[in-house]
């Protein structure tokens, strides 16, 4: 049996084929009312006046929220700043901001209160543009905010007051001026990206109670319980175990649901209700609630005419929106990989995190490195174009190596990244030193593309894990860890198994539950593989020892002569005098009775130091390549995904297939908003705000040649040599499809995301108009 | 104000009280509890809320309780009989068709109605059919692989393309 490495089943399959899997909007609570909320209609205002006395009074109507129900001094929560109030305080500062809320015994009657709450504003002056955003003359958005202390990371930011700009990240190395002189080609150039919609299918949601002792218990939709637990209690001055938070089935995540969204009305609106108050947001509302950071990266590179990259010097402006949430964590995630997975002697990077009037962000499936890996790799390519050196080899000259030092000063192990992109090169055709499109400038044109990408994980971070082995010979284990679709229960219920020598099936995992299971930092930054997965492992382990111990006496036998094989202990090799779980127990105490625990506190360390950009950025690194094929319709500018192949390093695979199906749901999403997805705002106002104007991708637009490709190039941290792979193959795709546009246009570049049909007709067709 | 209905959920017979303005995904919801049709999108797009109503597949979101009077409602909840899963159900099972598993019921209850109607499907017409169940985990090769795996004759190529390329030790 071997429990790790193998396609093993899901265990929630068979809940979810039933439709009996429970997510939060299906909880239903003795005297459970529901809210709905008031939105602005402004980017940017003063509250003059709100009144929701009339409200109030509806027949049906619990409760309202509005500010006069706030103290200023405790109005406030964010992970990072103490920015976003509960509800609106003196202004509003996007369209979508919530002005007010109602507890009502009906959904209809609390929309149909919403309408009797009179506001009165006074626009201000909005900035929606984060360049224009970072000029002095810009409107501020916010004077001041309280840190918040719940981060590990939290020394690792340098934030500015009176400024739209938040936090700048900036780390370097050599001497950049040195860098351009020695160069003998220098390419500048400006890449954007858009605004996008995480789409996960189940929009937020939240249900809320106060318990008579004054505990707060939340069920709630979200990728983070520890923390969530952690602001709520900040919020409103209770100690953490006064603030329970549940979490059953996630309808997918992809970073939008890591941070308080509806947790924090939810819970002040519950308590003024004095009954159980469920939040449930539509869809339009999940528009106005999060999104990705938008981007402008100014990137200038030299090089040598052998293609040595020599210099790079990157600026890179993300747009956090209204409110910081991780929006500093963000632009430094993506700053300090700004360079790529590149040997620089030279680099320069910095990275800008900015208000704008535009809904919050907030962490998006690949933290802030897809915006960076965009500009560089697609300008990688136009390197090689102008060198007349094949994309392949001008990558694999210059990719990072094992033990090589990267430009945070950390030192790079389980380093498959030329791996990965030969693997992806070769499984799409590619052929060296080969144009690899026609070069017809009409009518139909296809090309081919490569990229590459690194990233970090959150670091520093911790997570608990405890297991707990009954007689009967099952296991339990006790996590914080969500099952956000990733197939995080099974994963680690192979660990377990592993570990201990379990069938996989005798091992449960627990739903998060702060009262019962310990702590996790975050369901996130595709962390729980190697974290929660190592602290699993070792609780496991501790166990193991227990048995084996036991087992040396029963067995006579040394320790290291016994193993754990489907649920017994015998000496290696000898079945016959195997002893069972029960049997152990027995032995240990009297009876087959008890439990034997074992526990692990997984603490990753490092962090950067914001003065020097420089320290330990990430407890692992994330590789990963993809190659594209594209055919373009030069008369209509369509753009035909021929084929697209991911590969992705993961260290380890705990269960191979989960691996794929996590790099397909990440080129999946990433094959949408390199082609279509945007949100569009016209002066704040948001536009495209449903799935009817805004699509994720569908099956139609699932590639007819789509491979995703493991290599495995263990990391002696993680738990079996296990990395993260859910956002690993998300980053590449954008560029990759970017590269093979330009190959098949011949070298026309597109800059900016999605690459829309009137943006590929505007670059076959200079004559009509500029590419905007 | 209430109006009556007679209808039959997963060949229960039922009568109810329905208000004019409710969705039968709300009826299912809010009165039955039947808590596996998801609400996605509220705009009938996305078919997280799809079931049958007299063996056609509907947006429940759209369509108004009301409209069920006389019908045969069929829901996720209805497919499987005791322990015996649907062959689509068992399909998907096998198949590992599902993520966060919140499309699934509207997923699997599409796949129901294409196949009623349709037992042997090209892959572009289950590409078509399905295109109005959106997977956001990108689940859309295993959910082809499985529908393929229910047809009367198998494709080639029916699996998802993985390769599992390099182990370095």
């Amino acid at each position: 049996m071997n429990a790790l490495g193998a396609d093993v089943r899901r265990v929630d399959g068979p809940a979810k084929i039933r439709g009996w899997a429970q997510y939060t909007a299906d909880i239903e609570l003795p005297g459970m009312v529901y809210a709905k909320v008031l939105r602005s209609i402004y980017p940017h205002a003063r509250l003059v006046r709100v009144d929701a006395s009339k409200a109030e009074k509806f027949p049906g109507v619990v409760a309202v929220l509005t500010r006069n129900d706030l103290k200023e001094k405790s109005a406030y929560y964010g992970p990072v700043v103490k920015d976003q109030p509960v509800v609106a305080m003196d202004r509003v500062r996007y369209v979508g901001e919530v002005i007010a809320a109602v507890a009502a015994e009906g959904r209809d009657i609390a929309e149909e209160a919403l309408d009797l709450i009179e506001v009165e504003y006074e626009p201000l002056p909005a900035v929606f543009d984060p360049v224009e955003a970072m000029k002095p003359e810009a409107p501020i958005l916010h004077k001041e905010s309280a840190r918040s202390e719940i981060r590990l990371d939290k020394d690792s930011f340098a934030f500015k007051s009176n400024t739209n700009v938040l936090n700048t990240y900036h780390v370097e190395e050599g001497d950049i001026a040195v860098g351009f002189r020695e160069s003998d080609e220098i390419f500048e150039d400006v890449y954007t990206s858009q605004k996008i919609q995480h789409g996960h299918i189940e929009p937020h949601a939240a249900v809320a109670y106060w318990e008579p002792s004054e505990k707060l218990v939340i069920y709630t939709s979200t990728q983070n319980p520890s923390s969530i637990r952690a602001q709520l209690a900040e919020l409103f001055d209770l100690p953490q175990s006064q603030v329970r938070i549940i979490v059953p089935f996630v309808g997918g995540g992809y970073g939008g649901k890591v941070h308080p969204r509806l947790e924090p009305l939810t819970a002040t609106l519950a308590r003024k209700a004095r009954r159980p108050v469920q939040w449930v947001l539509t869809r339009e509302e999940v528009f106005l609630t999060a999104h990705c950071h938008a981007s402008v990266v100014k990137i200038k590179t030299g090089v040598k005419r052998d293609g040595t990259i020599v210099a790079r010097q990157v600026e890179a402006v993300y747009d956090t929106g209204a409110y910081a949430l991780t929006g500093p964590s963000t632009s430094k995630n993506g700053g300090e990989v700004s360079g790529g997975p590149y040997r620089i002697a030279h680099q320069h990077l910095t990275s800008y995190c900015v208000y704008t009037n535009t809904p919050p962000t907030g962490p998006y499936r690949g933290f802030g490195v897809p915006q960076v890996c965009w500009a560089y790799e697609s300008q990688m390519d136009d390197i090689a174009r102008r060198l007349g050196i094949d994309p392949l080899e001008l990558r694999l000259r210059n990719l990072v190596r094992e033990g090589d030092v990267f430009v945070t000063g950390d030192k790079l192990i389980s380093v498959g990244i030329s791996d990965c992109v030969k693997h992806a090169a070769e499984a799409a055709g590619w052929q060296h030193n080969k144009e690899q499109t026609s070069r017809e400038l009409s009518g139909k044109v296809r090309g081919k593309g490569l990229a590459v990408m690194i990233k970090t994980t959150m670091t520093p971070s911790n997570s608990s894990a405890l297991v707990r082995l009954n007689p009967d010979g099952s296991a339990v284990l006790l996590t914080s860890s969500v099952e956000i679709g990733q197939g995080t229960q099974t994963s680690l219920a192979q660990i377990v198994a592993e570990e201990l020598g379990l069938p996989v099936e005798r091992v449960a995992v627990t739903f998060p539950d702060t009262d019962v299971t310990p702590f996790d930092q975050s369901t996130s930054s595709s962390r729980t593989v190697f974290t929660m997965g190592g602290a699993a492992r070792q609780a496991a382990y501790q166990i193991r020892q227990q048995l084996l111990e036991i087992g040396a006496k029963l067995l006579e036998a040394d320790v290291e002569d016994l193993e754990l094989v489907e649920g017994y202990l015998q000496v290696k090799g000898t079945p016959e005098k195997r002893r069972s779980i029960a049997q152990l127990f027995q032995a240990r105490f009297g009876a087959a009775v008890g439990n034997m625990v074992g526990s692990y506190d997984n603490q990753t360390t490092g962090g950067l130091d914001p003065r020097t950009g420089k320290g330990k950025g990430s407890a692992f690194f994330f590789l990963s390549a993809c190659a594209a094929e594209v055919e373009v319709d030069t008369e209509t500018g369509k753009i035909t995904i021929q084929q697209v192949v991911s590969a992705v390093d993961a260290g380890k695979a705990v269960n191979p297939r989960q691996c794929h199906m996590q790099n397909e749901g990440s080129m999946i999403m990433s094959l949408g908003s390199a082609l279509f997805e945007e949100m569009v705002f016209d002066k704040g106002q948001p536009i495209n705000s449903t799935f009817l104007e805004y699509m994720p991708p569908s099956m139609e637009d699932h590639p007819r040649q789509f491979r995703s490709l493991l290599v495995e190039t263990p990391h002696p941290k993680g738990p079996f040599g296990a990395k993260g792979v859910g956002e690993a193959g998300l980053g590449p795709v954008e560029p990759a499809i970017g590269n093979a546009v330009a190959n098949a246009l011949g070298g026309i570049r597109l800059k900016n995301l999605p690459l829309r049909p009137d943006r590929i007709l505007a670059a076959v067709e200079p004559a009509t108009g500029e590419e905007s | 104000m209430k109006i009556e209905i007679r209808t039959a959920v997963n060949g229960r017979e039922l009568e109810a009280a329905v208000k004019p303005n409710q969705t039968l995904l709300e009826f299912l919801r809010d009165e039955l509890h039947l808590k596996g049709s998801m609400e996605g999108c509220g705009v009938g797009v996305c078919g997280s809320c799809t079931v049958l109503v007299d063996r056609r597949p509907v947006s429940s979101c759209l369509m108004l309780a009301t409209n069920i009077e006389g019908k045969q409602v069929t829901t996720i909840e209805g497919l499987a009989v005791g322990d015996q899963l649907d062959p689509v159900q068992q399909a998907f099972l096998e198949h590992q068709a599902f993520q966060c598993g919140y499309c699934t019921p509207g997923m699997i209850m599409a796949t129901k109605a294409l196949l009623s109607s349709n037992p042997r499907p090209t892959e572009e017409e289950v590409r078509d059919y399905l295109s109005g169940n959106i997977c956001r985990c990108g689940t859309y090769a295993e959910v082809l692989a499985a529908v393929n795996s229910l047809k009367e004759r198998l494709p080639q190529n029916s699996e998802p393309n993985h390769a599992q390329v390099a182990t370095r030790s």
